[in-house]
């Protein structure tokens, strides 16, 4: 599926779902709308792929509730927009989809939740992505700082050459919502592996510090929950390179789900795994032994968060030994600690000592 | 017992009797005496205005009296009788001047100390007088003076007396009659549950007939709070009466006391004529029982007999005491009352009928306002308590209306009650009134009603009825808006969505027809009820949508409000009365996808009074938004019927056997005077609207001029219909 699709295979996977309802219509049943179901129920790992892949439960939208019907309705509306803009070479943001469906009566939008969760719907149930629907995410990528360079295809359609060290300022280079090769081109590198950072002060303090020169690395920046291009350019990356990839986040439930979106693919992305998921990636910290074996400043867990971990140890994604003890052990100790808190022991001990500690644990850094 | 205590009272110093006694008084804090006085200033003109029949306008002021932080000039004018120039300085210048200490009937002015507490509060608090300006109808002029009080002697110390012209009301327009009365008081102004404020949103709430106006202004003359609430009714309460003690109230201390005072000549009249409710047998019995001979006087009476007499009160069968003498504000009225101000919400209001602990006659009303957007959703409900017309502010946990409420299970009737106790949670109104002869309170302070086990179950039954009324509203709005989501489905969102399917594939539309069907598979009633202004009638349509697979026949019942006077018309499809307030028609087989309708108009209603009805059905299947009829219920509700004729007519039969006793020259028939004799015995005053010689002119049918006892019988029945209260002119002259 990460072969682009043709307009007219993009055209006709739509018509497919039109026809489902027209269909039943025909036979006159009420119209419907089949997919597969979107929840960490039906979430099953792909041995081959490596990643998480929705499993064979499906859902059935019938127009025989007034909200399936409208859902439908609202799906036909979508699908003559995006062949709308196919025709007309346009693309629009989710966001314009959604102000756009103010005008479409019946079949408008409550929020643009709905309005985005029905692209992903269409995606899934037609096995095309969204930038063949021309439809982009208002929220760009992360930013990225260390010795790689990349070809970036610009607004005139030039090709133009940038080493995300040398050519770029303090805030690093920052990822288009399209990372796919027509855009951008993978063209050298000189570092041992990628290192993706949950939250920007942390991001910040290594760029300072110059620890992607010290320990040869590429650093990215995941903004909390990361983009599709950003998870798809670090899969780009490591693939294309044979990188590893580690990831550095808080340690709370959120941040394993973080971890988790990047390492085996998320649950609302689930159609799109084995394009958006790094198999090898690597869980760098922090993890709770961390918060007792460096001592450090935590705050108790709410219940949000303990709903949240026990949520967790019933996914799939965090069936293996080692995620169970991690998410057990928060449980136990009710703690969880930023990644922030290292600067308990000064500002440069991330540096000097967290980080090279754990990479040595995996080989990394030295 | 007031007379006394006032004698006893003139000894000590009258200003200390008030300072010990004034927290039952009301003047224990200075937020609350401001409402104090307000109350009794406001329950003076609404008791004045009932009694002479005039539709009050009343207004109330609090002004700020400027440099001096803690005082506040109260002004309370009303369009009342006024008071004749004799009376004023009594009525504000003596403690317990008040009306209302002998006579056992329902009045408000049964709190404080009355009018006079107000000069006293407002001059021990500010060295001030109170400035009375008053005028009667008769008079040209009105009536102004400053008056304070002599504590020692209890009386009142007259300045500034004088006839002035130019007494004018709100709209500057001059006053015909009224009083005016202006009192500076050390007070704190508030807002809130406990303020005065809400004193006045209250008392507007359950004296619909009144138009009260309220402003409060800061020491800058600026408005900081007002509200005008406008009459919503020109009816006046139904005039109270004065009733005879009944006997199964009275206290062995009062009924030896009764007996001392007695002016009777003998037994045999004291009894008949002291008490309501001893039927001329009963008289016998009891006297038989105490071993008392009927010729005796009261005066001669042992101890031990009395003691007797108190026994066999309850042993022998009475009559109820009369319950006519009650004013209750009546379900309608407080429904327009509760309604002001409220947007979009749902309000219930019932009156029961009235009944009688240790008798007393009683009444119990309630309301329920649900989706108040004034009151938070989270916390508990808003409670409004009521006796006699009165609002009760303080002491809520301990008075009996409140445990009413919690007593019940309001969870069942879709309130969040949790834990069923305490009270329920919600964006809720409860209001319940008592209005009765003898209010019992906890305390002196009169703020919580004491604990009754018949009121309580009035109370609860009550409670329970409008709590099923609002269950129904629930269920009905859910399923409406069910109905409502069907429809918008199969009407709209379908049809558009074969529209674009069709036209995105270049296909040709579908047929919907099968699809409707197997979406609905049910058959949906839809019902409404409105009021038509022109014609003064309620328009009912009741709609009955197959969108089934198969045809369809149904009888489909109809809840209206039947009562006399009001009437079925425009009803094409015919019918027939089913019992008491449902009415059933038979429809034609209606097959799918048609709908089959049922149209009628009712004549004789208010606006108010109808505003949905309820839908039944006889026929297989459901049909969503009517109910299956539960036959049972049809005929509970014939038995009741037939029920409530009998008890009308053996109480009438008790009467008619009463006057035939009283048929003292055993000639079978009755003169006029022994009839006369006879009712007032057994009722008290019951029956005042028809004097005897109407129920004679109109029901000695033989023209014998005397009436036999079928006569009688018939002649009772008819005359509870009320008629016209007429009252005397204020009799007083002027000066
Ligand atoms: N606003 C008024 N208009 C006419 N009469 C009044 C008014 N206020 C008081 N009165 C008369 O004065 C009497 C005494 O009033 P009050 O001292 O408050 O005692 P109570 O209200 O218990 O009778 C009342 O019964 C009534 O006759
Ligand atoms: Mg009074």
């Amino acid at each position: 599926m990460s072969e682009a699709k043709n307009r007219e295979e993009v055209i006709q996977s739509l018509n497919e779902v039109v026809a489902e309802m027209h269909d039943r219509m025909l036979k006159g049943t009420p119209p419907t709308m089949t997919l597969p179901v979107r929840a960490k129920t039906n979430i099953e790992f792909n041995q081959r792929l490596g990643v998480y892949k929705y499993g064979k439960k499906q859902t059935i939208r019938d127009a025989s509730s007034l909200g399936s019907a409208r859902q439908l309705l609202r799906a036909l509306h979508v699908i003559e927009f995006i062949e709308e803009m196919i025709d007309s070479e346009k693309s629009s943001t989710l966001r314009e989809m959604y102000y756009i469906s103010e005008g479409w009566g019946l079949g408008k939008f409550e929020n643009q939740n709905g309005s985005n969760n029905l692209a992903e719907d269409l995606e899934i149930v037609t096995k095309c992505m969204r930038e063949d629907f021309k439809l982009r995410p208002e929220e760009d990528g992360a930013r990225m700082i260390g010795n790689v360079t990349i070809e970036e295809r610009n607004r005139r359609g030039e090709w133009m050459t940038i080493n995300c060290r040398d050519d770029v300022g303090d805030s690093g280079y920052g990822l288009p919502y399209n990372v796919e090769p027509e855009k951008i081109r993978l063209i050298d590198e000189d570092v041992d592996y990628i290192m993706a950072i949950e939250t920007g002060g942390m991001f910040d303090r290594l760029v300072e510090n110059g620890f992607d020169e010290d320990s040869r690395c590429a650093l990215i920046h995941l903004k909390g929950q990361p983009a599709r291009s950003t998870r798809r350019m670090i899969k780009r990356m490591s693939e294309a390179w044979n990188k590893p990839v580690m990831v550095f986040a808080d340690c709370d439930p959120w941040s394993f789900r973080i971890f988790a979106s990047i390492a085996y693919g998320a649950i609302k992305t689930a159609h799109i795994s084995e394009y958006l998921a790094t198999t090898g990636a690597e869980y760098l910290g922090i993890t709770a032994d961390d918060i007792e074996a460096y001592d450090l400043p935590s705050d108790k867990l709410t219940p949000k968060d303990i709903e949240a971990l026990k949520a967790e140890l019933s996914d799939p994604r965090f069936s293996t030994g080692a995620w169970q003890d991690q998410i057990n052990m928060m449980l136990e100790n009710g703690k969880k600690a930023e990644q922030q808190s290292l600067a308990k022991y000064g500002l440069d001990y991330v540096t000097d000592e967290y980080l090279p500690q754990k990479l040595a644990e995996f080989g990394l850094g030295g | 017992m007031a007379r006394r205590a006032t004698s006893t009272m003139k000894q000590a110093s009258i200003s200390e009797f008030f300072e010990k006694n004034k927290h039952f008084l009301g003047y224990d804090s200075v937020q609350r005496s401001i409402i104090t006085a307000v109350k009794e200033a406001i329950d003076n003109s609404l008791d004045a205005c009932e009694e002479h029949r005039i539709l009050p306008t009343i207004s109330i002021e609090l002004r700020r009296i400027p440099n001096k932080s803690d005082r506040i000039l109260m002004i309370a004018q009303d369009n009342g009788p006024g008071i004749p120039a004799k009376s004023i300085e009594k009525v504000f210048g003596s403690l317990l001047f008040g009306s209302r200490f002998h006579t056992i009937r329902q009045t408000r002015g049964q709190q404080g100390i009355g009018i006079t507490g107000v000069v006293m509060y407002s001059q021990l608090t500010t060295g001030k007088t109170t400035h009375v300006v008053s005028k009667i109808a008769k008079d040209a002029t009105a009536l102004k003076m400053d008056i304070g009080l002599d504590t020692k002697k209890n009386a009142a110390i007259v300045s500034n007396r004088e006839r002035i012209h130019g007494f004018v009301d709100h709209n500057g327009l001059p006053v015909e009659h009224g009083l005016r009365i202006e009192a500076p008081m050390k007070a704190k102004f508030q807002r809130g549950k406990k303020s005065v404020g809400q004193y006045l949103r209250m008392t507007a709430i359950v004296n619909p007939h009144a138009t009260i106006r309220f402003h409060a202004y800061n020491e800058d003359n600026e408005l900081i709070d007002s509200f005008v609430s406008e009459r919503v009714t020109d009816r006046l309460p139904r005039p109270v009466r004065e009733i005879k003690p009944h006997p199964h109230g009275i206290e062995i201390g009062s009924l030896n006391r009764l007996l001392r005072d007695s002016s009777e000549r003998n037994m045999r009249g004291f009894l008949r004529h002291t008490f309501s409710g001893i039927p001329m047998r009963a008289m016998k019995e009891i006297l038989q029982r105490s071993d008392i001979d009927q010729k005796i006087a009261p005066g001669e009476v042992s101890p031990e007999a009395s003691q007797q007499i108190l026994t066999s009160f309850s042993e022998v069968r009475l009559m109820p005491p009369p319950t006519d003498c009650l004013s209750p504000i009546e379900d309608l009225l407080i429904k327009k009352g509760l309604e002001k101000g409220v947007d979009s919400a749902f309000v219930s209001t019932l009156t029961r009928a009235p009944s009688v602990a240790n008798g007393n006659p009683f009444q119990v009303e309630v309301g329920l306002i649900y989706g108040n957007a004034d009151v938070s959703a989270e916390g508990p409900i808003e409670v409004l308590r009521f006796a006699n017309r009165v609002p009760l502010m303080y002491q809520q946990g301990g008075c009996l209306l409140t445990k009413g409420i919690e007593s019940v299970s309001w969870k069942g009737y879709g309130l969040d009650h949790p834990g069923g106790k305490g009270l329920p949670k919600g964006a809720a109104t409860i209001l319940v009134h008592l209005a009765s002869t003898n209010v019992q309170f906890t305390s002196e302070a009169k703020e919580a009603v004491a604990e009754n086990e018949v009121v309580m179950t009035e109370i609860r039954k009550a409670l329970q009825e409008i709590g099923r009324h609002l269950k129904n509203h629930k269920k009905k709005s859910a399923q409406k808006a069910k109905t409502k989501e069907k429809f918008e489905l199969v009407n709209e969102i379908l049809p558009a969505i074969a529209t674009k399917a069709s036209n995105l594939l270049g296909r040709s539309e579908p047929d919907l027809g099968p699809i409707i069907t197997k979406i609905m598979n049910a058959v949906f009633c839809e019902d409404e009820v409105v009021w038509d202004k022109e014609a003064k009638v309620h328009r009912c349509e009741i709609k009955i949508h197959n969108y089934s697979a198969r045809p369809r026949a149904y009888s489909i019942l109809a809840q209206y409000p039947e009562k006399e006077g009001v009437e079925i018309i425009e009803n094409d499809l015919g019918g027939k009365r089913e019992v008491r307030g449902i009415w059933c028609w038979k429809l034609d087989t209606i097959s799918p996808n048609e709908e089959g309708v049922i149209r009628f108009a009712l004549k004789g209603l208010a606006h108010n009074e109808w505003n949905s009805t309820e839908v039944f059905f006889r026929g297989a299947g459901d049909i969503i938004g009517a109910s299956k009829i539960d036959e049972e219920i049809l005929i509970e509700i014939q038995k009741e019927e037939e029920r409530a004729l009998e008890v009308v007519k053996e109480q009438a039969s008790m009467i008619a056997e009463d006057a035939m006793e009283s048929d003292q020259d055993n000639s079978g028939d009755l003169d006029q005077r022994e009839l006369e004799d006879a009712m007032e015995g057994v009722l008290g005053d019951a029956i005042p609207q028809k004097l005897p010689e109407e129920v004679m002119d109109t029901h000695d049918l033989d023209n014998s001029g005397t009436l036999d006892q079928n006569e009688v019988e018939t002649a009772i029945l008819e005359s509870t219909e009320p008629k016209e209260w007429k009252f005397d002119q204020y009799e007083e002259s002027g000066e």
